[in-house]
């Protein structure tokens, strides 16, 4: 970063900004726009993560019930195009009923899951051997690359066999492209009360959804030190949780926190609501990059909310909704209800971000 | 407390500085000026509405003696510029007669839409031509439009488009794309004075009130022409006639052919190009002619306004995306002055990186008037441009360079200057170090010590050449020539009256317009020039 770049400015009442590295006095605030959001899923040996291979596909699925006379009917004239295909395909449950809206309606071969033992996350519960707490159900627990144990992402155990999610897959990475090009679900990160960016004992942290599109170059890169207004709710900053953390040796980590994140991608409007979340930001990259790591338990209505709005994808994702809803039912390990089922999916998502401005327009006196 | 004032008064409506007498003045030649592409637009707009679209592009002028009004005055229009305006104009006129238009535009129908109908052709032709021609059209002139009009219905059939033909004339006509200036004995007759007041005070044709004036004689007397000169300072269009002024002075025509290396400056966009040039002349306006501040400013002023694309070039805060945001540096920011932002900074820089020779080539030419000799043809720049020179910084490889005595002599009236400026870099952005070692930014000036670039603005604030320099530029931007000899001491008084005004530069600009000498005329024919003053 260039420190003196932003030194000094004063700017216009009832408007302040969040700077890359703003000195106001003694503390500091760094702002920072996320340019790559992707579900952490660890890719290694494919055989030792996915002994099983990769998901069988909603078309496959189709195909395989169907009955000869029907496999005639949707066959005679050449197999459907794919996206025809992909709608007989989504409505296969009993009377043409949308098996992703509906996806307890059939019953699918068990969903094929990731059986390695290692991911990336956070131990959400406190508890390195899985065998659950007052916040969690009984499941497997992970290890880190690193060598920590107790890493709890059961969202990566359910979609790690997905092609859709893999590194080569089309969902992720279409999200970013999309997030880029549209200018939608734009996320700030805001850190205050910095007293060095290297090391600091107490600072806040919150995640914001911008107003502004993306700051390009003449290549479609996402620019550093573009200034993006916050969007606000009745004079206040939508999302906006403060989010105690500490800097040290440049890496920003957090206190376990229950707040939601904005997402857009897939053409789709989400809210990653997390549980117990816990963040990390490597702030020394170059230019004044960051990178790290968020993890929490995914609320499961508020994540499959999200799937059944994308089901549109499920061909070119190729997974199945009956599979991965049974699973994911059965493998949440969140916040048992009073029945012991639990409602989230310890989950985590690789961020990446740049320098940006954060600037905060008629806001309220009580806003932060 | 009044009568002083009265006094005061008097002696500024009489005098430029004081109570002494405006010096005598030859006057120069009366001259004929090719309307400027923004000349032409903005008459387009006034006479007949934003709405119509003025699609073209236009020959360029050449800048002479620092000014493209001095050099539009020592130009032709070409062959296929001609064809150009041809066709313009035709646009322009088939715009104007559109039945969209024709009832905002047109004070009359005919009543016979298939034929003419020589009195509502007249009635048009005769106030459109007076504010194209910037002057009342003779009997003849209007008979001879209107014939044009007429001859033209009858082939086609339809009196609108027969009108599109007069109006298309008139838009082709001398009369309308050149400020022909008429001489009357040694000052100018009222047209032309109105003429030069508009284009002066606006930048644009003289309006009703102001050829009105210019009937009744108004601006024959000292009284009519102050009310006149006020009105139009008073008027919100002042702020074109002074960002017209600066964009001339400051060669702000080349940032249309800025170019950078997008990969090393990857937030440099054409966008940001064309800001830089807005955003120089919002923070000369706003201090100018808003704050009515000091003109020295210019060169120390901590307040700017920025836009989206200039936040990233700058790295800078941008509180109003999409709109501009102003900015206030810090006291002791380096960023002060308008020599230190991407029009000034990024302009005078090659496209890969920054170049101190050129700012302070820049510096000198542009805002104190001095003239640089351009490098020998012979002049060798392998030492400054080895990229594997151990040379890191600039001022190492300058250094290296001015061994060479053939260029040492020039380097020595840029470089000190540009080398404060070297922490910014080729696209005016703020750096610290070059290729990793750090940035020494200081030098001195005509003896004086800087520290770094806001420094420079300090000694620049307080150079003589620079107020010098511009009131040299506004006197010859305002009668569009070069001054002449017999003028020196005309200039001499202006730079007095300057600095008692305490360097406002309306008040420098309502002295001129106010002045004989902006009037007088010599007797040399239109066009050539006179001897020039060394000054």
């Amino acid at each position: 970063m260039i420190k003196s770049a932003a030194l000094g400015l004063a700017l216009a009442a009832l408007v302040s900004a969040s700077a890359p590295m703003a000195a106001s006095g003694k503390k500091q605030t760094l702002g920072y726009v996320v340019t790559k959001w992707d579900t952490a899923i660890y890719e290694s040996r494919f055989a030792e993560e996915c002994p099983e291979g990769l998901v069988t596909g909603n078309d496959e699925l189709w195909w395989r019930g169907m009955s000869r006379a029907d496999k005639d009917k949707f066959t005679n004239k050449g197999l459907a195009q794919p996206v025809d295909r992909k709608n007989y395909a989504m409505y296969r449950g009993p009377g043409g009923k949308d098996v992703c809206w509906n996806p307890e309606i059939v019953k699918d071969p068990p969903l094929r899951i990731v059986k390695g033992k290692t991911a990336y996350g956070f131990n959400l519960d406190g508890d390195d051997n899985g065998n659950g707490t007052a916040k969690s159900c009984k499941h497997e627990k992970f290890t880190s690359p690193e060598g920590v144990k107790g890493v709890d992402n059961q969202m990566y155990r359910i979609l790690g066999c997905h092609y859709g999610w893999r590194r080569n897959g089309v969902l992720d990475n279409f999200d970013d492209e999309e997030r880029r090009n549209s200018g939608r679900g734009v996320v700030l990160i805001e850190v205050t009360g910095v007293d060095d960016p290297q090391n600091s004992a107490a600072v806040e942290v919150r995640f914001y959804k911008a107003i502004d599109p993306f700051n390009l170059d003449a290549a479609g890169k996402i620019l550093p030190y573009g200034s993006y207004r916050v969007d606000m709710n009745g004079g206040k900053p939508r999302y906006a949780v403060p989010i105690k953390g500490k800097i040290e040796n440049g890496v920003l980590t957090t206190e376990a926190t229950d707040f939601s994140v904005p997402f857009y991608g897939n053409s789709t409007y989400a809210e990653v609501r997390l549980r117990d979340a816990k963040f990390n930001l490597d702030l020394k990259l170059a230019d004044g990059h960051a990178k790290g790591l968020l993890g929490g338990y995914y609320d499961f209505d508020k994540w499959w909310e999200y799937m059944m709005k994308i089901e549109f994808l499920v061909a070119t994702g190729d997974w199945s909704c009956p599979a991965l809803y049974e699973a994911s039912k059965r493998l949440a390990d969140g916040y048992p209800d009073k029945d012991g089922n639990c409602t989230a999916i310890s989950s985590a998502f690789k961020v990446e971000a740049i320098p940006a401005y954060i600037i905060h327009q008629n806001q309220t006196a009580d806003a932060r | 407390m009044k009568l002083r004032g009265l006094i005061l008064g008097l002696c500024a409506a009489l005098t430029l500085a004081g109570c002494e007498r405006e010096p005598a003045t030859t006057g120069g030649p009366a001259v004929i000026r090719r309307l400027t592409e923004a000349q032409y637009r903005t008459a387009i707009a006034d006479i007949f509405g934003s709405q119509i679209v003025v699609a073209s592009h236009f020959d360029p002028i050449l800048r002479t003696d620092g000014l493209l009004a001095v050099g539009a005055g020592r130009t032709a229009i070409t062959g296929s510029g001609f064809e150009r305006y041809h066709a313009l104009a035709r646009s322009i006129a088939t715009q104007v007669v559109a039945p969209e238009n024709r009832e905002v535009l047109l004070e009359c129908a005919p009543a016979n839409a298939a034929t003419a109908d020589d009195a509502c052709a007249k009635t048009i032709l005769k106030r459109v031509g007076r504010l194209l021609y910037r002057r009342p059209l003779s009997s003849e002139e209007i008979d001879g439009s209107a014939a044009i009009a007429r001859d033209a219905t009858a082939t086609r059939g339809d009196f609108h488009a027969g009108l599109a033909y007069a109006l298309q004339s008139m838009m082709e006509s001398p009369d309308f794309l050149f400020i022909v200036e008429n001489p009357e004995g040694d000052t100018l007759d009222a047209f032309s004075r109105a003429t030069r007041l508009s284009f002066l005070l606006w930048n644009a044709t003289p309006d009703d009130v102001l050829l009105t004036a210019a009937e009744k004689g108004d601006l024959d007397q000292k009284s009519g022409l102050t009310k006149q000169v006020d009105r139009m300072i008073a008027s919100p269009r002042f702020k074109d006639g002074v960002r017209a002024f600066f964009s001339d002075m400051l060669s702000l025509d080349d940032v249309a052919n800025m170019q950078k290396d997008t990969v090393l400056y990857p937030a440099f966009t054409l966008v940001a190009a064309t800001d830089s040039r807005e955003q120089v002349l919002r923070t000369l306006t706003d201090l100018l002619v808003t704050k009515n501040g000091d003109y020295r400013e210019i060169f120390t002023t901590r307040s700017t306004f920025i836009s989206t694309a200039l936040g990233l070039v700058y790295r800078l805060p941008v509180t109003n995306p999409g709109g501009w945001s102003k900015i206030d540096f810090a006291a002791d920011d380096p960023r002060a002055g308008i020599q230190t932002q991407l029009s000034f900074a990024g302009l005078h820089s090659h496209p890969g990186k920054s170049s101190p020779t050129l700012r302070g080539k820049a510096i000198r030419e542009l805002l104190m008037c001095q003239k640089v000799p351009d490098p020998p043809g012979t002049v060798s720049f392998d030492q400054f441009n080895d990229p594997n020179s151990p040379n890191r910084t600039a001022r190492q490889r300058l250094a290296a360079h001015a061994t060479d005595s053939a260029c040492a002599g020039c380097h020595k009236l840029t470089d000190p200057i540009g080398l404060a400026m070297e922490t910014f870099d080729g696209a005016g952005q703020l750096r610290e170090t070059e290729n990793g070692e750090r940035i020494d930014t200081t030098g001195e000036l005509n003896g004086k010590p800087y520290a770094n670039a806001a420094d420079l603005g300090r000694l620049l604030h307080d150079d003589p050449a620079a107020t010098s320099c511009v009131v040299n530029r506004a006197y010859s931007y305002a009668v569009g020539r070069t001054i002449v000899s017999g003028e020196k001491a005309l200039i001499d008084a202006l730079e007095k009256a300057f600095a008692a005004d305490k360097y406002r530069f309306p008040a420098l600009i309502r002295r001129i317009a106010l002045s004989d000498a902006f009037l007088r005329v010599s007797a040399a024919p239109p066009t050539t020039p006179g001897r020039e003053a060394k000054l």
